[in-house]
């Protein structure tokens, strides 16, 4: 538990001790706010039936900048200590393959859920600020911080994958954010095909455009939570091994 | 300290490291030489449990490297070639992160971090960014961090690769140094450093171990021991047809020297001395002689004989 502390502090340091943090911290806060008032600006136009945060939400920005988190905060993580051989320093050390597996997938959540708190203030502004009745309620602004950080954790566990494939971060970028947008189309399938296909309930079921519409009004469904939970854990499971597999190969 | 039985390492049909065996000493520094490709790296890898053997097996202070790599990894310091360090730290943070690693804390972990950067004289640069740091400077800090737990064992790959004269000097003074303390294992290709610093030398090739043993019983060892450089104030030729003549004598090769001056050396049967005899000679002859010396075999000519390909 001692070393993997220690790692993850250091990998969490590695974020913000540098520019590359705040900058994608800003870029977060810079999305989320485009969004926000974008919509806000929709709902002065015309009127609306639906809440504000699902509309954000809903928003095709969300999804443009919001796969793109992903590679830009772990493509870094595993191949950068290949490629500068820093890897073969750690892995000498006394260490378990899971502790830096952990550690570094924590510290990128950890960073990934930091994104988010400029989201949580703008929702929250409308109370401190204003004394208009906010256009959403709380259960819907708890249910899709709820979702984000399950996609997050599952879309930060793929690129922990991808960024162990390779050591070129290029390369992981790349393979993180093609497999991210796999999975988006995956969840489209409904959209253009219909839901009369035989495997329309695969493809809702694994749907995280669904997943997002669904806990943005508030519909928290256990069947989600353990669709992610159990992914990421997958996930890092297969990247545990791909590390470990410099120690079995003959 | 170090086991090792028929350790192998094979990456497809290319055979990197086979089948070596050899032991090493609790208190031994131990110089591990060979040429480059040799196998010399990845037989270090393999001790430090990095990659695992093809086949065969090590034991690191009774602790097998494959089942028990974790109290391997305890006991060991290492130095991996080109010492790859977080060049976006500094350098008191690196070794801090590093100790903490290593199991250190509290008051434990500072004294020691004073204790390593005195040693690897890092003190002065300890709130400077690894990026900035020379060649050199990166180099001791990568021993810094090898040494920082006081490990039994430690592992240097090519320590002195790519420094300036001075600073293989300082490195190979403080090898010798914890040399006193520590058992050491490096690799390296400079063999005056292992005449200097190391009381055993295995030479590897091709992945095989060509000789194992102490540096003076290998130089006594080799065909070449006896060489005698003679310089006569005689035409090349003359040399060249009388000297071998004598007993024990094997060969002779000339160089001109200037004003008349030759430099012959002369190659004689191992164990025997032939320099009284040749200084007879040029008495006899009448021939000038200023200079007469046997040239003792060094480690290079062993490391040579044992390892060209022609």
């Amino acid at each position: 538990m001692r070393t993997f502390r220690i790692l993850f502090f250091k990998e969490l340091k590695s974020y913000f001790l540098s520019p590359f943090g705040w900058l994608i911290c800003s870029f977060a806060a810079l999305m989320q706010g485009l969004s926000l008032s974008t919509t806000i600006k929709s709902f002065s136009d015309v009127a609306v039936s639906e809440s504000l945060v699902y509309a954000t939400f809903q928003a095709p920005t969300f999804w443009f900048y919001f796969l793109f988190l992903f590679p830009v905060l772990t493509m870094r993580l595993f191949s950068e200590e290949n490629r500068s051989g820093t890897l073969e320093g750690l892995m000498t050390a006394p260490v378990k393959t899971w502790q830096v597996v952990l550690s570094k997938f924590g510290a990128a959540y950890v960073t990934y859920l930091i994104l988010w708190i400029p989201a949580w203030i703008h929702f929250r502004l409308f109370s401190w600020l204003t004394d208009v009745p906010p256009p959403f309620v709380s259960g819907e602004v708890i249910g899709v911080f709820v979702i984000l950080a399950l996609m997050g954790a599952l879309f930060t566990a793929i690129g922990c994958l991808a960024s162990c494939l390779t050591a070129s971060q290029i390369i992981a970028g790349v393979v993180c954010i093609g497999i991210l947008f796999v999975h988006f189309l995956l969840g489209l399938v409904t959209y253009f095909y219909g839901d009369q296909i035989d495997a329309a309930p695969l493809f809702s079921f694994i749907s995280s455009r669904e997943h997002l519409a669904s806990y943005s009004r508030g519909l928290i469904d256990s069947r989600t939570i353990v669709y992610y939970l159990t992914m990421t854990g997958f996930i890092l499971f297969l990247t545990h091994h791909v590390l470990d597999y410099r120690r079995w190969k003959p | 300290m170090i086991e090792i039985v028929n350790l192998t390492k094979r990456y497809g049909r290319h055979t990197a490291v086979n089948e070596i065996s050899f032991e090493v000493q609790r208190g031994d520094v131990v110089g591990f030489l060979g040429p480059n490709g040799a196998g010399k790296s990845t037989t270090l890898k393999m001790l430090t449990g990095f990659i695992p053997p093809t086949a065969g097996a090590a034991r690191i202070a009774g602790f097998d490297i494959f089942r028990e790599s974790l109290e391997v990894r305890e006991k060991i310091g290492y130095m991996p070639e080109n010492v790859p360090l977080y060049t976006d730290m500094r350098v008191k943070e690196y070794l801090r992160f590093r100790g903490a690693l290593r199991g250190l804390s509290g008051s434990k972990l500072r004294t020691r971090l004073g204790e390593v950067m005195e040693t690897c004289s890092l003190t002065h640069v300890r709130r400077k960014m690894i990026k900035t740091l020379s060649k050199g400077y990166r180099q001791r800090v990568g021993l810094a961090d090898a040494l920082i737990h006081e490990p039994e064992l430690l592992i240097l790959d090519e320590p002195t690769n790519g420094l300036d004269p001075n600073q293989i000097r300082s490195i190979r003074r403080l090898i010798q140094q914890l040399g006193e303390q520590h058992t050491i294992l490096l690799s390296t290709h400079i063999l005056s450093e292992v005449e200097m610093t190391c009381n055993k030398v295995v030479i590897i090739d091709e992945g095989k171990v060509r000789a194992s043993d102490s540096p003076s019983n290998l130089v006594k060892s080799m065909r070449r021991a006896g060489r005698i450089s003679l310089e006569l104030k005689i035409a090349p030729e003359v040399g060249e047809a009388v000297l071998p003549t004598l007993t024990d004598v094997t060969k002779v090769t000339s160089e001109p020297l200037q004003e008349g001056w030759t430099r012959f050396s002369v190659f004689v049967a191992p164990n025997t001395d032939t320099r009284v005899r040749l200084a007879n000679l040029a008495a006899e002859k009448k021939w000038e002689l200023r200079s007469l010396a046997r040239r003792n075999a060094n480690l290079e000519e062993v490391f040579v004989e044992l390892t060209r390909k022609d």
